[in-house]
């Protein structure tokens, strides 16, 4: 498989905190990685490079082979890498269509130089894309906090795909969520990558990397020190290996 | 019908205080009273507008009515030395946007919580027309050019009346319609999720209380038109009522939200409010009373309606992420 992403010894510092002490991580098209390590392992310090939230100190960041260092969230989603963070998926009181298009709004220009939100258009195409999750939510202007969880990521998710992302970072999607929510989550995962997209779940739920993940990369104390495929591994051996930060013997 | 009283309870209220006015008070179901009314509304409204638009990206601007005064005051300064109208016109709605510019600076550059930030922008423009004035106001015969303004009909409706048609189809038309006023809206309601969604949210900001700072511009050449003087504190007297029209908007239309049509609804509730109680003889501190009611009862209510600390977080003591 072609590697999308590509980072070389990166590292990342606040302060005198160092988050992460030379990673090296390849994402290959097609892959649902798995991101795992206890926490202050370099996790979240990853993620926010890789979605452009903060930049990276040292190391090298390539998309394609191409060289890259992201200023904002907006350049990570417009080479493609989009993020859906937990806690931040959604805009709750916004509506469906309107989260799915947030930040990429279809505009019609019914006269010269007069560009109008086409929120027809947009609500339309919302769903259209959650149908392609399997969600059908069936009204596209119900306020997203009247949604469950799981809908709400299958929502974020949307968005993902409405940004064409190639590679979609999915931080902690089923924490705080139920059984049949996050059964929902997975496959929504999986129809990512029956699409083809590349997935990168952040996440401490062994079973859950069990079920989905194609590759595992485990971090401790800033650097990854696992990086195998997850087939023949169960959920224990998973924790075992966050816990150690070595490959079982 | 409970989602048409969540929507229209408080629209309705106003209603009936008008009502109420017009089968009590004396002489207020006239029409000249009414024209008065929303010639009163207009100047509010166009204010309330403004603060509403900060709002909508979660910002306060509380320099609203001194930066008014001070426009004004540069305003009725320019035209009283015998400036070209359009000049002073210009200068008018110049100093509302650049104080509006600053504000914008100091919480999306300098981080300062934009109560701070605008308290202290109320203080420096109310510093500065006292300056200019040295504590007198400009008062005397101005060119028509200038007064028609505000004074005077187009169409039979007054003069002050288009400007605030004007005012409220752009407010009305760049948030519900444009992209930059999804963006708004997005700021206001989600910031964090809105910046990671790829929107420039400190630029949204910045916007907002430009234009906030730009209708008080706007409030500031028609109060100096309508009234041929201009003098520092002379917007002081909109400041609780534009807020109040503001919060009490949010209790209508689209519960929770700053919108258009419930401000321009309650901006005219208020002032017919205000006119009735004068009419009706209650004694001049009843208005602040009941002002001040109003403006904790609104809020009372929108968090009540969305029954969440959202609504208050987003009124509360905050700094731009």
């Amino acid at each position: 498989m072609s590697v999308l992403v590509r980072l070389g010894a990166v590292t990342k510092s606040y302060g005198a905190v160092e988050a992460l002490r030379g990673v090296d991580l390849e994402i290959r098209a097609g892959d649902v990685l798995a991101l795992c390590g206890d926490n202050g392992a370099g996790k979240s310090s990853l993620v926010k490079i890789l979605s452009g939230a903060h930049a990276h100190d040292g190391g090298v960041f390539e998309i394609e082979g191409k060289a890259v260092r992201f200023a904002s969230p907006q350049d990570a989603l417009t080479r493609g890498i989009a993020t859906i963070y937990q806690e931040l998926a959604v805009a709750p009181r916004l509506s469906v269509a309107e989260n799915v298009f947030l930040g990429s709004e279809l505009v019609r220009t019914p006269l010269p130089f007069v560009s109008l939100l086409d929120k027809k258009r947009m609500r339309d195409e919302a769903l259209g894309y959650l149908k392609r999750l399997g969600v059908d939510l069936g009204d596209a202007t119900r306020p997203v906090e009247r949604l469950s969880g799981g809908q709400r990521q299958a929502v974020a998710i949307a968005r993902a795909l409405r940004w064409d992302a190639r590679v979609v970072i999915m931080d902690e999607p089923t924490a705080a969520l139920g059984v049949a929510e996050t059964k929902l989550v997975l496959d929504l995962i999986r129809r990512l990558k029956d699409e083809g997209r590349t997935v990168v779940l952040v996440s401490h739920n062994m079973a859950d990397v069990v079920a989905v993940a194609t590759r595992v990369a485990i971090l401790k104390a800033g650097r990854k020190t696992v990086d195998r495929p997850v087939a023949g591994l169960d959920a224990a051996a998973l924790a075992q290996m966050i816990v150690t930060g070595r490959e079982a013997a | 019908m409970r989602s048409f009283l969540a929507k229209y309870a408080t629209a309705l209220a106003g209603l009936g205080v008008v009502i109420w006015f017009a089968a009590t008070a004396p002489a207020f179901a006239s029409a000249a009273n009414f024209t008065l009314i929303l010639k009163e509304t207009s100047f509010l409204a166009i204010l309330a507008l403004g603060f509403a638009l900060a709002l909508v990206t979660a910002e306060l601007d509380l320099s609203i009515a001194e930066v008014a005064s001070l426009a004004a005051v540069v305003c009725g300064f320019l035209v009283h030395s015998g400036y070209p109208p359009a000049l002073a016109i210009a200068a008018g709605l110049g100093v509302g946007a650049a104080c509006g510019l600053a504000n914008g600076f100091a919480v999306t550059v300098l981080n300062v919580p934009s109560l701070i930030a605008t308290l202290g922008m109320a203080a420096i423009a109310k510093g500065l027309g006292f300056m200019l004035t040295q504590g007198v106001a400009f008062v005397g015969r101005w060119p028509a050019d200038f007064t028609g303004l505000a004074r005077g009909n187009f169409l039979g409706v007054p003069n002050l009346l288009w400007w605030l048609i004007l005012a409220s189809i752009f407010a009305y038309a760049l948030v519900k319609w444009t992209r930059t006023g999804a963006h708004l809206v997005a700021t206001g309601e989600a910031e964090e999720a809105s910046r990671l969604a790829g929107i420039p949210t400190k630029r949204m900001k910045r916007l907002a209380l430009l234009l906030t700072g730009l209708f008080a511009g706007a409030t500031a050449v028609l109060l100096a038109a309508s009234l041929s003087s201009a003098a520092p504190n002379m917007a002081n007297d909109h400041f609780l009522y534009a807020i109040a029209a503001v919060l009490l908007g949010m209790t209508m239309f689209e519960p929770g939200r700053p919108n258009v049509p419930g401000t321009l609804v309650a901006a005219f509730t208020l002032k017919a409010l205000g006119n009735g109680l004068i009419l009706s003889g209650a004694p001049y501190y009843v208005q602040d009373i009941v002002l001040g009611a109003i403006i904790v009862g609104s809020v009372a209510l929108s968090a009540g309606a969305l029954g969440r600390a959202a609504f208050v977080k987003r009124l509360s003591f905050r700094t731009a992420q």
